[in-house]
């Protein structure tokens, strides 16, 4: 691969100067969180490469573990924060659907598709448990803020279909719909486009890196399979583990699983 | 002695750290149909909300049909009473799937109504049986108010929770709904500002900043 100079890297920094000024032109009142997720992005994308090289040196079973659960919590500190719910009533049950979802589906990558030696060899694990996770946290966090956002609005129609004899598990049905819609429904088109509009990150990487397109395909198809059933799976589970926090034993929307309760 | 439906015993509710009822106690007998009155934000919503289980009561203790109301109960409770408020619940976008909408819940799926049947309760209510292909939107208050009553018929409940039901109706629509609502055999436990639905009531009670006076009725 064609090594990336410093200078090609800072003629690619000014070229960020285009959407900010486009922003600042017609949108300014998110350009300073523009600005700032484009340092975020540079220092943690620094600082990633300085863990990722000592992390491949070293290779040891438990500090990838160790690095997968820190990835794991960050996902869902992000998950619950930006579906406007509250990390000290909603982190544990969120997050033991994340981590569930993530470790079935990584382990179907790396056990069955990529089979490294030895399995847990950080080159492979680690990114590719990213890919899932980072995935899975999208759709999480549309499903948990279109899910619960919903029943608070339509607080009168959920209420409603409790007092018709549903039970929980039915009253909630129309909203895990629309949430479960919500959540798939950008991957559902990116599936239906792949190949034809875009070719997917990890493929173009392999193809540049000198293998056979259709050996990257291969590959591009397993990942999207594991990323498209983690996706479905942590969204459902992340709902109906926390059920038991968000509801009394009566069947209430609790409040307080709100932030800005 | 006559058996009573609702019964609250000292009962306090505090929403949001705000002390709403005060040691609430009164009951309410099968087939008596009563009215709570009373200032705008003194409770009287409230006590409806409790005893469906909206808000759980920090001291004292509700029964309804004789047995104790806890998490294992409420769903038993909420199947036997209707809640009608002043915007009702239709839920689906065509009238007929309204009415049917409680039947798609397991609890109630084989009881499920034939269309005679609809046709029947619909009659009773003065509706006709065209509304059934409407939309839900595109019917007035007064229709939606008794659609509301007719699935609580269907459900063949008798328990009816009203929650100043008339304030928005027409007097044709006010008169047909109070008609349907004040048989004999139904207990209505009612929050009214309306001076002919409080007259059609057996008893009154008066909600001042969340306590309970029993009034003198006619």
């Amino acid at each position: 691969m064609i090594d990336l100079s410093l200078e090609k890297l800072v003629i690619l920094y000014v070229l960020l100067l285009l959407p900010l000024g486009l922003i600042y032109r017609y949108s300014s009142s998110i350009l300073k969180s523009a600005a700032i997720s484009v340092v975020r992005m540079t220092l943690q994308l620094f600082f990633i490469g300085i863990y990722l090289k000592y992390i491949f040196q070293f290779n040891s079973v438990w500090i990838n573990l160790l690095w997968i659960i820190i990835m794991v919590v960050a996902a869902n500190i992000t998950i619950t924060k930006q579906a406007g719910l509250s990390n000290r009533k909603m982190f544990l049950p969120t997050v033991l659907g994340l981590s569930l979802s993530t470790l079935l589906m990584s382990g179907v990558l790396i056990l069955m598709v990529v089979q490294p030696t030895p399995f847990y060899d950080a080159r492979y694990l680690i990114p590719l448990t990213g890919m899932i996770l980072g995935n899975s946290l999208r759709s999480n966090v549309l499903a948990l803020d279109r899910f619960y956002s919903e029943i608070r609005r339509n607080k009168e129609t959920f209420v409603g279909y409790l007092l018709m004899g549903a039970s929980l598990n039915e009253a909630i049905k129309p909203y895990l719909s629309q949430a479960l819609k919500t959540a798939l429904n950008p991957f559902i088109a990116t599936m239906t486009t792949i190949g034809l509009v875009s070719l997917p990150g990890m493929m173009t990487g392999q193809i540049l890196g000198g293998s056979p397109p259709f050996e990257a395909v291969k590959y591009q198809i397993a990942i999207v399979i594991c990323i498209f059933c983690s996706m479905a799976l942590t969204s459902v589970l992340n709902i109906f583990f926390s059920l038991n926090v968000a509801f009394n034993d009566y069947n209430m929307l609790n409040d307080e699983i709100f932030l800005e309760s | 002695m006559p058996e009573s439906v609702i019964r609250f015993e000292d009962v306090c509710v505090q929403v949001k750290n705000k002390s709403i009822l005060k040691d609430i106690t009164f009951h309410v007998n099968r087939e008596e149909q009563c009215v709570l009155v009373g200032k705008s934000g003194s409770g009287k919503s409230t006590i409806l909300k409790t005893l469906l289980g909206f808000y759980k009561p920090q001291k004292g203790t509700i029964y309804f049909n004789g047995r104790l109301i806890d998490q294992t109960h409420i769903h038993h409770v909420r199947q036997q009473i209707a809640y009608i408020g002043q915007e009702p619940v239709l839920g689906a976008e065509r009238v007929k799937e309204a009415l049917l909408l409680p039947f798609t819940f397991k609890i109630h799926r084989q009881k499920t109504p034939g269309h005679e049947k609809l046709i029947e309760i619909l009659t009773m209510l003065c509706l006709k049986p065209e509304i059934l292909k409407q939309q839900t939107g595109e019917i007035s208050g007064g229709e939606k108010q008794r659609l509301v009553i007719a699935r609580a018929l269907l459900l063949g409940k008798t328990v009816f929770l009203c929650d100043e039901v008339t304030s928005a109706l027409d007097p044709e629509n006010k008169t047909l709904v109070m008609d349907q609502l004040f048989q004999k055999q139904h207990t209505v436990m009612s929050v009214s500002h309306d001076p002919e639905w409080i007259a059609r009531c057996h008893t009154e009670f008066t909600v001042l900043d969340g306590t309970l006076i029993k009034n003198p009725h006619d």
